[in-house]
């Protein structure tokens, strides 16, 4: 509303439907797996808006990347307390 | 010669010359004073331009005085050469500023427009109930005016206002009223509709009797006066709804705006002259702050009582712009001409920008701080001096040069916002002053709000978008030091949204627990803050369409003294039906009964088994058909649809009915079984019960009721298993592994099928 530039969401979805194509020619679990990237991308927005680059997706991609790390440290620990638990 | 003390009620443009004036004196008598009181509007622009409007205004019948002079222009940084434009007559300046800029329309015309009252109040501190000290001759004629008291007194003394209730016996819009009903003093009347002549008569002798300075009607804008003066013009009986003698009333037409992505109806409206008529159906703000919320807005927008509980809080918060510039000599430019700067694509992306608005991390979470700026938009105005005028401030806090028009005319508003507040916290619960205080302060509340958004309006008079970016640019920054201090502390930040965060920490149970927080936010911002609670519990819940994704404003959660905090929710919904919306409510409560968490599984079952009630009372037609209505607001004329929604079908059978919807008024219907789906509410005959869509009920209020329980483990297929089957079981939720989420990952929703195996 009496904006001059797309909000940071209206710019997500452009982005995302930029990808349509793509999506349309993976298969149905590849597709599943990529929304929830997508989805993973979107946690961020406020962070993204802020961050003001001119080309967004970099950032998304990197918000992604955060949240497949996040992902990653998450099971590193688990495995390690299964580990633990496997030893005591 | 008289002295007269009282208290001012009304105020507006004498027939002959000057103001008249109302005052309600100390003697008990309704005095009419007149006063003298010149009014001048401004005309500036290209020279020879300028001679000829002077030339032709010397010409005038009305005979102005002309003067030449220099003004300050807020947007201009030399003072301006204005031809000065005097009249003694108040009632004909504005047909002589319309005549004047048609024949000269390439001319920048100042002050040009303004409402009487402002100029009043600029010129004396005068304001709607404002204790004053006149002095008056023997025809009334005022010599001298003092103003007594000023609108930031904390306890103005309560005026002596005569009010006479009156409203029908039935919604008019639903079905035709038989009775008007009036209340004076505790003293209740019924007068039948019909004979018509008995009822004007009885009217009439009341109206002399009783002599209200406040007629304060149901529906008295849009129905009630209006026929009231048809019957009086009819039956040639002359009705005094007006104190001034010979004057007609003022009506005012119906009409739609667009305000904030939303359309808005606007009734016609009926002001009367010597006394003040409000209709609480059609008042902007009315179901927030009721007569003592209209009462403060006049007495700070200096606009007369009648008015100011009519008009939004943008138009408030511009007329204390306009008394402001006014009183320092500021022109009030009639158009705004500034357009936006040239800026770059690099300066465009960084600041249009609105406040940070975070994405929550979803499920429930005990023991929550929610932390709060005090009026931080408002706050960061007055303290940086951000003003249409004013250099783009380089720090939080603090400027170098002098205060711009926003900062003050803010500033009084801000100061007794935050000393009502700081009253009424310490206010024990009993005490009366305390709901007046909240009227109050619910008053500021939406013009310091409306400030904001009126400096980044085209439109506005004082509305620079630079400064409403510069708001908002400081505001992410404070938020950001409020969430680095707030983490340094070793607090996890489950949520932010503009000026408020949602804080937890091992251990932070207490108020005091949450103080060195707040003693380090205030430290590195320095802009008020304040606890705005502990949580007990509080759930941020998912997007309703992807459950992957958290929205920032769907959370609900009880604070430690029991109290409930709902948004995004059926319960705040204007368009839930009142069966839903109390269903939810109800559940809610119950939830908020629980002080620990292990007392949480108890109240689900427990709501659940409302849940379950209620189902059966829908089932069994127990639930009245009022309960079940659906207000739907209308965002467009009906030809305007290409494919109507339940809204549009239930007005499109009210206007084969007769009626004539429009865009932003709410259409009530109710859901039925057939083709249409709807059945408007207000058409003339009964619905037929049997036709209900008892089924569409039933989603909604599992829906609902899905909405509240999902943070326990329950979605809307669980909730539809159990409470459709008779399972009298006890309920085992998936609750502590809910309650243990702590970490700052989202949990999938996991389908509960192991529960449904255990219940059924």
């Amino acid at each position: 509303m009496g904006r001059t530039l797309p909000s940071i969401t209206q710019a997500f979805i452009q982005e995302q439907e930029a990808f349509a194509r793509f999506r349309r020619a993976l298969r149905r679990a590849d597709q599943l797996a990529l929304d929830d990237l997508f989805a993973s991308a979107r946690q961020h927005l406020s962070a993204t808006a802020y961050a003001s680059h001119a080309l967004p997706m970099e950032t998304f991609l990197l918000s992604m990347l955060l949240e497949q790390h996040k992902e990653v440290l998450r099971l590193r620990r688990e495995l390690d307390e299964l580990r633990e638990a496997l030893r005591g | 010669m008289a002295d007269l003390t009282g208290w001012l009620l009304d105020l507006y443009e004498d027939d002959d010359e000057g103001v008249a004036l109302w005052l309600l004196g100390d003697d008990g008598e309704r005095h009419r004073l007149r006063q003298d009181f010149p009014v001048t509007f401004f005309a500036a622009g290209d020279r020879g331009r300028l001679r000829e409007l002077w030339s032709w205004l010397r010409r005038h019948p009305l005979q102005p005085h002309l003067a030449r002079g220099r003004r300050r222009d807020l947007f201009r940084e030399e003072p301006l050469t204005v031809l000065s434009i005097e009249l003694d007559s108040t009632i004909r300046q504005p047909q002589l500023f319309q005549e004047a800029s048609e024949r000269f329309p390439n001319l920048d015309y100042y002050d040009a427009d303004l409402h009487i009252a402002l100029r009043h109040a600029a010129r004396f501190g005068s304001f709607p109930l404002a204790r004053c000290h006149v002095r008056a001759d023997r025809e009334g004629r005022v010599q001298a005016l003092r103003v007594l008291d000023s609108p930031w007194d904390l306890d103005p003394p309560p005026a002596p206002l005569r009010v006479l209730a009156l409203q029908p016996d039935c919604d008019p819009a639903h079905t035709d009223p038989q009775a008007l009903l009036a209340r004076f003093e505790g003293q209740d009347y019924r007068f039948s509709l019909q004979p018509e002549r008995s009822l004007l008569v009885n009217l009439r002798a009341l109206l002399h009797r009783t002599d209200p300075d406040l007629l304060l009607t149901s529906s008295g804008d849009t129905w009630l006066l209006p026929r009231l003066l048809t019957l009086s013009r009819e039956q040639r009986l002359p009705l005094p709804l007006n104190r001034e003698p010979g004057l007609g009333v003022l009506q005012k037409k119906e009409g739609s705006y667009f305000s904030y992505g939303q359309i808005i109806y606007r009734g016609q409206q009926v002001l009367l002259y010597g006394r003040c008529h409000i209709d609480c159906r059609n008042a902007m703000m009315w179901q927030n702050y009721d007569l003592e919320g209209a009462l403060e807005t006049a007495r700070i927008t200096a606009l007369p009582l009648q008015v100011a509980a009519r008009v939004s809080p943008g138009t408030g918060i511009s007329s204390m712009q306009i008394t402001t510039a006014l009183h320092h000599g500021i022109l009030v430019p009639w158009r705004k001409q500034q357009p936006e700067q040239p800026k770059t694509a690099a300066d465009l992306i960084r600041f249009d920008q609105g406040g940070l608005v975070y994405q929550p991390i979803t499920g429930l979470h005990f023991d929550v701080g929610m932390v709060d700026f005090i009026s931080m938009y408002p706050s960061i105005m007055v303290r940086s001096n951000i003003s249409p005028e004013t250099p783009f401030p380089d720090r939080l806090v603090g400027s170098d040069h002098p205060p711009g028009l926003i900062p003050l005319t803010l500033a009084p508003l801000l100061e007794k916002r935050v000393a009502l507040k700081q009253r009424t916290l310490s206010l024990p619960s009993w005490d009366p002053r305390r709901r007046l205080d909240k009227a109050r302060s619910s008053a500021h509340k939406w013009l310091l709000v409306t400030c904001f958004g009126y400096l980044g309006y085209k439109n506005a008079r004082f509305g620079r978008i630079e400064a409403h970016e510069a708001v908002t640019t400081w505001g992410r920054e404070a938020l950001l030091r409020a969430k680095e201090a707030a983490e340094d502390l070793g607090f996890t930040v489950l949520h932010m949204y503009v000026d408020g965060l949602w804080v937890q920490k091992e251990g932070c149970r207490q108020p005091a627990d949450f103080q060195p927080l707040l003693e380090e936010v205030a430290a590195c911002t320095s802009l008020p803050v304040a606890l705005d609670g502990v949580y007990r519990w509080v759930a941020f819940l998912p997007s309703r369409l992807d459950a992957r994704l958290s929205v920032p404003n769907r959370y609900f959660g009880v604070f430690q003294d029991g109290s409930v905090k709902a948004r995004g929710i059926d319960l705040r919904r204007r368009d839930s039906a009142p069966f839903v919306a109390d269903t939810q409510r109800e559940m809610l409560r119950c939830l908020s009964r629980a002080k620990e968490p292990d007392a949480l599984q108890a109240s689900v079952g427990a709501a659940v088994e409302i849940l379950r009630c209620r189902l059966k009372e829908l089932h069994t037609g127990a639930v009245p058909l009022e309960d079940l209505l659906v207000g739907k607001r209308l965002s467009k004329e009906l030809g305007g649809y290409r494919v109507p929604s339940p809204g549009a079908r239930a007005a499109k059978q009210l206007a084969a009915a007769g009626k004539t919807p429009r865009p932003g008024q709410r259409v009530r219907l109710l859901f039925i079984r057939g083709k249409e789906g709807v059945c408007a509410w207000d058409l003339p005959g009964p619905p037929d019960p049997q036709a209900l869509d008892l089924e569409y009920y039933e989603r909604l209020l599992l829906r609902a009721a899905a909405n509240l329980l999902q943070p326990f483990g329950l979605d809307e297929c669980t909730l539809r298993v159990w409470t459709c089957g008779n399972s009298g079981e006890q309920l085992s939720l998936p609750l502590r592994a809910w309650c243990r989420q702590r970490e700052p990952y989202r949990m999938p929703l996991q389908p509960l099928q192991n529960v449904l195996k255990d219940c059924s």
